[in-house]
């Protein structure tokens, strides 16, 4: 953080570095108007050509010196251009090799002349172009044509340039240029003055030197106490720095968690691999639900499941099956009608919603009144899209008590809504085979408009008898990563879990 | 979710009037059904699947007569006259191990209104319809309509040799034989194998012999041939279930009977049963008790309120001592209890935002001490300057396969190979980070904490979920050294020290991989990645990882409760 300040303020008060004072101390030395060139400052100052030029620019940026400035351009060869030109051109290396073969060559046989490809196709081109070259193949010459050696126009603007002559014909000049043989070079020489501003500095000898970095030698030797340091440049550019930072997918689910947390909700957690019986039976989903089926749910191989406690499996099954639940004497309904499978509920399956969390937390018969949240994954066979994943965040959470009622659920999603500052909520009938009645909160949203975000219900009787639950539950969830994207201001769910480093540390938005 | 093209002309001739797209929208939000799209005469109406009635024509009419106040209580199930001997269907027990439900009703059209072309189509869309839902492929359940008229009964439904069976098939022309048929006719070979066991196939014929169908393939010419001015239907199921069967036959019917259609009972007879039908497309009775609806509504229904807004979803009540008796008809098959009128009732009325009540809260919320105790490690990684991930646990099989992880559970039916197994470890996901990010310089130090499945057998599902804690040092000089630091500074932070034992870790620099134990559980690996898998990533630098096993290490630093575990593999609510 060198940068020197500007002096376009008269009041500002002029700081040189040393290079500078001295550079300017020796323009001012000369006679006033006498405009001396840039290396002979540099072989009279002693500093490196590279650290006089950089002075000087700032003493000008400063206006504290002038400078003369005149460029020339001069034709010269380019690297390739002196090759061809101790070498021979392509087109008259080919034209010496051709006339050794008066037979013809074969094209392919072309190698042999010692060109590259590019050199052969442009020699080629421009031998039939001066009408050497018979037409067709194989490639010879047209005889009694081009046995003169005289040279050709390039050979002659080349050794003009090479010469330095300036009997150039700027077509053929123009011609080389674009086969890269040759340039045109353009260089600037300075001459430099010290400014009227400059001559009335006084001289850097007899101006206190200012500190650099503040360095331990300085703090130890104590020059820091009758000296001053040079100022820096303050509005000047400055690396910039990434870090690591929380990621802002997760940072926003433990927000919302902190929400349902302030509500009297508890975290609860469960398998990502899952049994049927927990990911669905439990639920009262019929074995041969769709949502089930392996185009929906994803499987896996090689694993095998153990089968559920026994007790609750049987309750489960008469469920299912509309009859009696062990010990009692009427159904809870006339169930799916179909005869279940007890060996489809040990089968894994990966966990395609957290409502099998709620399954596992009523089954362990929690004391009420309770409230309990789970925000986890859980996976659907889907094809990816920007509003796709197969892998999706939930939000599931039920609330059981006595007394409790539809009302309730809809307080809850109004508490939820409101708490991510939205005040409209609607609702509308849904269907979920765990649930009765199931509804569905929409919100609206300021850009999106109306969207469906609380689907939610209570627990049907066959799902709460079987597991031994005593009071009416309410349950929901939230499609948590749709909210999610929504208040990150992302439109492809796949940026939920993208690692783009850049992005993540805040290099790129 | 469920959707179907039903013609707007169809519907407002059963209303008698006009229907704006703002009323039908704003009539369907308020019940299970959505209008997707309105096309001149095509609407796409998308329902949930337990309303699957709303799907045709008759019956979305049917719903929206009674929301706009058009018609009110359930539609008439008119019986007919009878004419003649009982139609009877004799099902042998041959058909039994392949599909042994059978189940039908002969229908009869009003005097002044036999079968027309418009009908016919919409019975026939809505029977597609019913197969590929509720039928689950014609598996579960498949329809047949015939032209009663011409049909003799009692009908037999059989399982015959393939060779001894003729037909002409309803699209052909030509008689065939049923080997050819289930060989190369494409309804043949795509459903043949529900209805034949490879040397045989299930007919259904009339009296005379001739045949009605293939169920649950195709219908037969002549006998299989529904026409236009046809007066007399029967109409037909076969499945794998009863109950599955007559919701179909039930739906269908619908289509009928909400034009005035009047049913005849068909009995079916097999070996140690015979079945009257006369339940068939007859309505159910199921109480709604009145302290049900209250209980779980929230609020109390004056009596005529309950049966007005019955009588606007169709369903006629009556009171009865505790409450209302329900008449059901046969299309609502998802009206199974009370708890199913509760829900009628309740959502007939309106569910609105400002019905939300907020119980005070009489629980104290939570976090798990667990998911605390993650998210501290997880805070410690940030702090010491690794950038967090969080990546999906379905991870790609080539970066599980370079490392050599083998031990990692597959999927059995992959959606794609980027997300075709479950991580058994973080190392699968920085490590497919680090592949991606090589444009973007060196260091770089990624971590996640986050959980992985590890096949498992003494586990209830087969696999256990743990989380773990990992990172990865990517750059000039990151070595084994640089990652076992940052593992023994994350244990010290727990007031842990463990014991580092040389380890052979899949996809390490043998001799430079190791396992950290504590109290002889395994809670950490630490490795140089090799070289080998770094070429295969084209990651240009030294990389050094550790992972830290969170789920192993919890019960060392964690004091649990001794609370019950609703999870069987550890991470769980804690009550009390």
């Amino acid at each position: 953080m060198d940068a020197e300040p500007g002096a376009e303020d008269g009041a500002t008060p002029v700081t040189l570095s040393p290079s500078e004072a001295l550079l300017l101390d020796l323009l001012s030395a000369a006679p006033p108007g006498t405009l001396i060139a840039e290396e002979e400052v540099a072989s009279r100052s002693g500093l490196s050509p590279e650290a006089v030029r950089g002075s000087l620019q700032r003493l000008r940026s400063k206006h504290l010196a002038v400078a003369e400035e005149t460029s020339t351009s001069t034709p010269t060869l380019t690297a390739r251009g002196r090759a061809a030109r101790s070498a021979g051109l392509p087109e008259r290396r080919l034209w010496r090799w051709l006339r050794e073969r008066v037979d013809g060559v074969p094209a392919e046989n072309l190698g042999a002349a010692g060109l590259d490809s590019e050199e052969r196709s442009a020699a080629i081109g421009i031998l039939r172009r001066r009408g050497w070259l018979a037409p067709g193949v194989p490639l010879r010459l047209v005889p009694g044509v081009g046995d003169s050696p005289a040279p050709l126009e390039e050979e002659r603007v080349m050794e003009s340039i090479a010469s330095g002559r300036d009997d150039i014909d700027p077509k053929v000049f123009r011609a080389l240029q674009r086969r890269g043989l040759a340039q045109v070079e353009r260089t600037t020489t300075r001459r430099w003055r010290a400014s009227d501003e400059g001559r009335r500095l006084p001289p850097a000898a007899s101006a206190p030197t200012l500190l650099g970095a503040v360095s331990s030698a300085v703090l130890s030797s104590g020059a820091w106490r009758d000296r001053s340091f040079r100022p820096y440049d303050v509005r000047a550019r400055v690396p910039f720095l990434t870090g690591a930072r929380p990621h802002p997918y997760a940072a926003w689910l433990e927000e919302f968690e902190e929400i349902l947390i302030g509500l009297g909700f508890e975290q609860a957690e469960g398998p990502l691999l899952e049994t049927e019986f927990w990911n669905s039976d439990v639920l009262f989903m019929p074995q041969e639900h769709p949502a089930r089926s392996i185009h929906d749910a994803l499987t896996v191989r090689g694993v095998e499941g153990r089968p559920p406690p026994s007790e609750l499996l049987e309750r489960v099954v008469a469920a299912h099956e509309g009859r009696p639940i062990p010990g009692t004497a009427v159904p809870i309904s006339p169930g799916w009608r179909y005869p279940y499978d007890r060996a489809v509920a040990r089968r894994p399956i990966l966990r395609s919603q957290t409502t099998a969390v709620s399954a596992r937390f009523l089954a362990a018969r929690p004391a009420p009144p309770f409230r309990m949240f789970s925000i986890d994954r859980n996976f659907r066979h889907e094809a990816l899209d920007a509003s796709h994943h197969l892998e999706f965040a939930q939000c599931e959470g039920i609330l059981g008590e006595e007394g409790i009622t539809l009302r309730h659920l809809v307080g809850v999603f109004r508490a939820l809504a409101e708490a991510i500052g939205i005040r409209e909520l609607k609702i509308r009938p849904s269907y979920f085979p765990f649930t009765e009645p199931s509804i569905e909160g929409y919100v609206r949203h300021p850009r999106l408009g109306w969207i469906e975000v609380f689907p939610g219900g209570l627990f049907r009787p066959e799902v709460l008898v079987p597991l031994g639950v005593g009071v009416p539950v309410a349950a929901w969830g939230i499609g948590i990563a749709r909210l999610a994207m929504v208040a990150l201001g992302i439109s492809d769910i796949r940026d939920l879990y993208q690692d783009d480093l850049a992005r993540l540390t805040g290099r790129e938005g | 979710m469920p959707q179907a093209t039903l013609s707007a002309a169809r519907v407002e001739g059963l209303l008698a009037r006009s229907l704006p797209s703002e009323e039908l929208e704003r009539i369907l939000f308020d019940s299970k059904a959505e209008l997707r799209s309105r096309v001149a005469d095509e609407l796409r109406i998308e329902a949930t699947p337990d309303r699957l009635d709303l799907l045709t024509e008759a019956g979305l009419a049917a719903h929206l007569a009674g929301a706009l106040g058009l018609a009110q209580g359930s539609l008439p199930i008119v019986a007919s006259k009878g004419e003649g001997a009982a139609p009877s269907i004799d099902a042998t027990p041959a058909v039994d191990p392949i599909r042994p439900v059978i189940a039908a009703a002969l229908i009869e059209a009003p005097d002044d209104a036999p079968l027309d072309a418009g009908l016919l189509d919409e019975a026939v869309r809505f029977q597609e319809l019913l197969h590929a839902t509720i039928g689950r492929d014609r598996r579960a359940a498949s329809l047949g309509i015939y032209p009663a008229d011409r049909l003799a009964f009692p009908l037999r439904y059989d399982l015959e040799p393939l060779a001894g069976v003729r037909f002409v098939p309803l699209d052909a022309r030509a008689e065939v034989r049923a080997p050819a048929f289930f060989a190369e006719h494409p309804m043949g070979v795509r459903f043949g194998p529900l209805g034949t066991d490879g040397t045989r196939c299930l007919t259904l014929r009339d009296a005379t012999g001739g045949v009605l169908s293939l169920p649950p393939v195709l219908n037969a010419r002549p006998l299989g041939e529904a026409a236009a001015g046809d007066r007399r239907l029967l109409l037909e199921a076969t499945g794998t279930r009863a109950g599955r069967v007559a919701d179909a036959l039930g739906l269908l019917a619908l289509v009928f009977l909400a034009r005035g259609w009047s049913v005849r009972p068909v009995t079916v007879h097999a070996p140690g049963r015979t079945d009257d039908g006369r339940a068939l497309l007859a309505p159910r009775h199921i109480d709604l008790p009145s302290d049900l609806l209250r209980t779980v509504a929230g609020r109390a229904y004056p009596a005529s309120e309950v049966e007005h807004l019955l009588s606007r979803v169709r369903l006629a009540a009556r009171p009865s001592p505790h409450g209302w008796q329900v008449e059901v008809p046969p299309w609502r098959p998802d009206l199974l209890s009370s708890r199913d009128l509760v829900e009628e009732v309740v959502l007939a009325r309106g569910v609105r935002s400002e019905d939300g009540l907020l119980p005070p809260s009489p629980t104290r919320g939570r976090r798990l001490r667990e998911v605390r105790f993650r998210r501290a490690f997880a805070a410690r990684l940030l702090g010491l300057g690794f950038v967090p991930l969080l990546r999906p646990v379905l991870s790609p099989d080539a970066v599980v396969r370079i490392l050599g992880r083998t031990a990692a559970v597959a999927l059995a039916n992959p959606v794609s190979e980027q997300f075709a197994v479950l991580r058994d470890s973080l190392e699968v996901s920085l490590l497919a980070a680090l592949e991606r990010n090589t444009r973007h310089g060196y260091p770089q130090r990624v971590s996640e904490v986050g959980p992985v499945v590890v096949a498992d057998t003494s586990a209830e599902t087969g696999a256990r979920t743990r989380t773990h804690a990992a990172f990865v040092l990517a750059g000039e000089g990151m070595g084994f050294a640089e990652a076992a630091a940052v593992v023994d500074y994350l244990l010290r932070c727990e007031d842990l020290r463990g014991v580092r034992e040389p380890a052979e870790i899949a996809g390490a620099i043998p001799g430079r991989a190791a396992r950290l134990r504590l109290v002889g559980e395994t809670v950490a690996e630490i490795a140089e990645v090799h070289p080998r898998v770094l070429s295969e990533l084209k990651v240009p630098v030294p990389v050094a990882w550790g992972e830290v096993d969170l789920s192993a290490l919890w019960p060392l630093v964690g004091r649990p409760t001794g609370a019950p575990t609703i999870n069987p593999e550890g991470p769980s609510a804690e009550r009390g």
